[in-house]
């Protein structure tokens, strides 16, 4: 059999392979971007390089409103689903109930999202009807309006979307932290939360960032389940899609496309970038440590 | 207080995931009225769906979504397979992120972009023409089967590439040395060893992707031509056109289909044993 220690090029053509499939599914993106900067938009025969479409955007205030609304749902959704990510996290660490946690936090990732968005369509309609009868009959009015289309239902359909997402995260990084250092800081007389804030936390920061970034690209990236259940405002892929299938792919949706995708790139970058310099920094740190002598 | 706060997410998912997707299946049953439904038990949604045109969308859809799911596998479970077997423990998650770069650009954008790069006067067909391959434009990869199925696997080739991955960790690399010291030939490694280790990673990825191509209404909505419907567009047709029991009977059909699959694949293969890298 041949051995790729052997063959150096097999190795390389593997690795040349690996990028390739990355490359190919980036491709249409990197062809809208490409094209988002023509002067001439798509298909034409000359290619003038202009920033003319993203001005454009800017100036529309439909959008700017969208953007807003996206930032908003983006930022509660953070703020909810990861503490209850970390939470699940450390719930199904200590539980007994195994299979039957994880089965419930992951299986949102095997419903399709036009399934999900009809069902809770569906569910938050019935529990507007129930709030509304139950209200009559008691003759007040106060909790009608509780489960409207609107941006809580859009929240609900957006957190269960995203914990999968949050618990596997922080559920890895977990899996690298050793429980005994918790009890060696409790039989220290250190409270449960202050072992946790202290010993625990500085070691999975790097998982609970990840969660985060994931938490708030996925909210800005949603459309389907959001589009079912927001009600009445608008998000900037409602905007978006509006855009496409009303005037087709005009230079300004190229532009806005683009731009979006900018934005999340450059986030998970980032993202990426800091926990590989800081997972390096202290992998270093460590050896240091444990090996004064540098041994390969 | 403390003990019940780590309840939450239970009790979230629990009273907003299982329990709206479970009472599917009763809304299912209530009459249609005009902007909505009341109780009540009738079979008129699911006669709606199993003796119309709508039961053989389904199963094209299926038929497209397992051969994208064949696709995505040839394509996408050999980098799983390089990145365990070749690339220095430290190093294997990193190249795997590297998979999660287009996953991080919205659906849409992504799917969306496929038309000017798959249309008549689009990138692919201007680069052949160019180089000469083809001499007419070629029609059939856009507003065609063919072209639902090339946006399904572009959308979901990291999935397998993720699940491979994590089936892998069921693969320790000195199996490899081994049979290369008994000289297996190749495929009777990848037959033998490799299929039956990491199947139930491979499993739960090929399901992912195939319920997926039977439920994101946009491929078939954007890439497909006429005619080309899915599970998931035929239940947002349902909700736009406020037939909200037959959006609710296509649901039910597909959970129970996604239940049906992964307990065939729990049987098969001990599902629980893709969990074993997060235990």
């Amino acid at each position: 059999m041949g051995d790729d220690y052997s063959s150096v090029w097999s190795y390389r053509l593997k690795w040349l392979y690996t990028l390739l499939v990355v490359f190919t599914l980036m491709l249409p993106v990197f062809y809208v971007i490409y094209v988002s900067f023509n002067q001439n938009g798509f298909g034409a025969a000359e290619y003038v390089f202009t920033f003319e479409w993203y001005g454009e955007i800017f100036s529309d205030l439909l959008l700017l409103g969208a953007l807003g609304n996206t930032f908003i749902l983006a930022g509660i959704t953070l703020a909810v689903a990861v503490p209850m990510g970390l939470i699940a996290a450390k719930f199904y660490k200590a539980t007994e109930a195994k299979l039957l946690t994880v089965s419930l936090l992951l299986s949102p990732l095997f419903v399709p999202a036009d399934i999900l968005g009809s069902a809770l369509l569906v569910f938050f309609k019935n529990l507007n009807i129930a709030c509304a009868t139950i209200g009559e009959w008691l003759g007040v009015s106060w909790f009608d309006t509780w489960f409207e289309l609107g941006y809580f239902s859009a929240l609900v359909g957006l957190i269960i979307y995203t914990l999968p997402y949050i618990f596997v995260v922080i559920l890895i990084t977990m899996g690298r932290y050793n429980e005994q250092q918790t009890e060696a800081a409790r039989s220290c007389g250190a409270t449960a939360w202050q072992a946790f804030v202290q010993v625990e936390f500085p070691q999975i920061r790097a998982g609970v960032f990840s969660a985060c970034a994931f938490a708030v690209i996925l909210t800005f990236n949603e459309y389907t389940r959001t589009s079912l259940l927001k009600g009445g405002y608008d998000t900037i892929t409602s905007v978006l899609i509006s855009q496409m299938l009303n005037e087709g792919m005009s230079e300004q949706s190229y532009a806005m496309s683009s731009l979006i995708s900018f934005i999340a790139i450059a986030l998970i970058g980032s993202i990426i970038l800091y926990t590989l310099v800081q997972s390096e920094r202290l992998e270093r740190e460590a050896r240091a440590k444990a090996e004064p002598v540098m041994s390969g | 207080m403390g003990k019940a706060l780590f309840l939450a997410p239970i009790v979230f998912m629990t009273l907003f995931f299982a329990l709206p997707l479970a009472l599917t299946v009763v809304w299912s049953v209530f009459e249609r009225t005009m902007f909505w439904m009341e109780p009540g038990f009738t079979l008129f949604a699911y006669e709606n769906f199993f003796f119309s045109a709508r039961l053989e969308n389904f199963l094209s859809s299926m038929w497209h979504s397992s051969i994208s799911v064949v696709v995505a596998f040839i394509f996408g479970f050999p980098v799983a397979v390089f990145v365990r077997r070749r690339i220095p423990q430290v190093a294997q998650h990193r190249v795997i992120l590297l998979f999660i770069l287009p996953f991080m650009v919205s659906e849409i954008i992504r799917i969306f972009a496929l038309r000017p790069v798959l249309q008549r006067t689009g990138l692919v067909n201007n680069v052949l023409l160019e180089l000469g391959v083809i001499t007419e434009p070629i029609t059939v990869i856009l507003y065609t089967p063919l072209g639902v199925i090339i946006g399904e696997v572009l959308s979901f080739l990291p999935f397998i590439v993720f699940a491979g991955f994590l089936a892998m960790e069921a693969v320790p690399k000195y199996i490899f040395e081994i049979c290369d010291d008994l000289g297996a030939p190749r495929h009777r490694v990848f037959i033998d060893v490799i299929l039956p280790l990491a199947a139930p990673g491979i499993f739960a990825g090929a399901v992912f992707i195939f319920v997926n191509g039977l439920g994101v209404a946009l491929l078939p909505n954007i890439l497909g031509g006429p005619g080309a419907v899915n599970a998931g567009l035929i239940a947002t047709q349902a909700i736009a056109a406020l037939d909200f029991p037959l959006a609710m009977a296509v649901s039910a059909i597909m959970m129970t289909t996604l239940l049906g699959l992964l307990y065939i694949g729990h049987r098969l293969f001990d599902l629980t044993r893709i969990l074993s890298p997060i235990n």
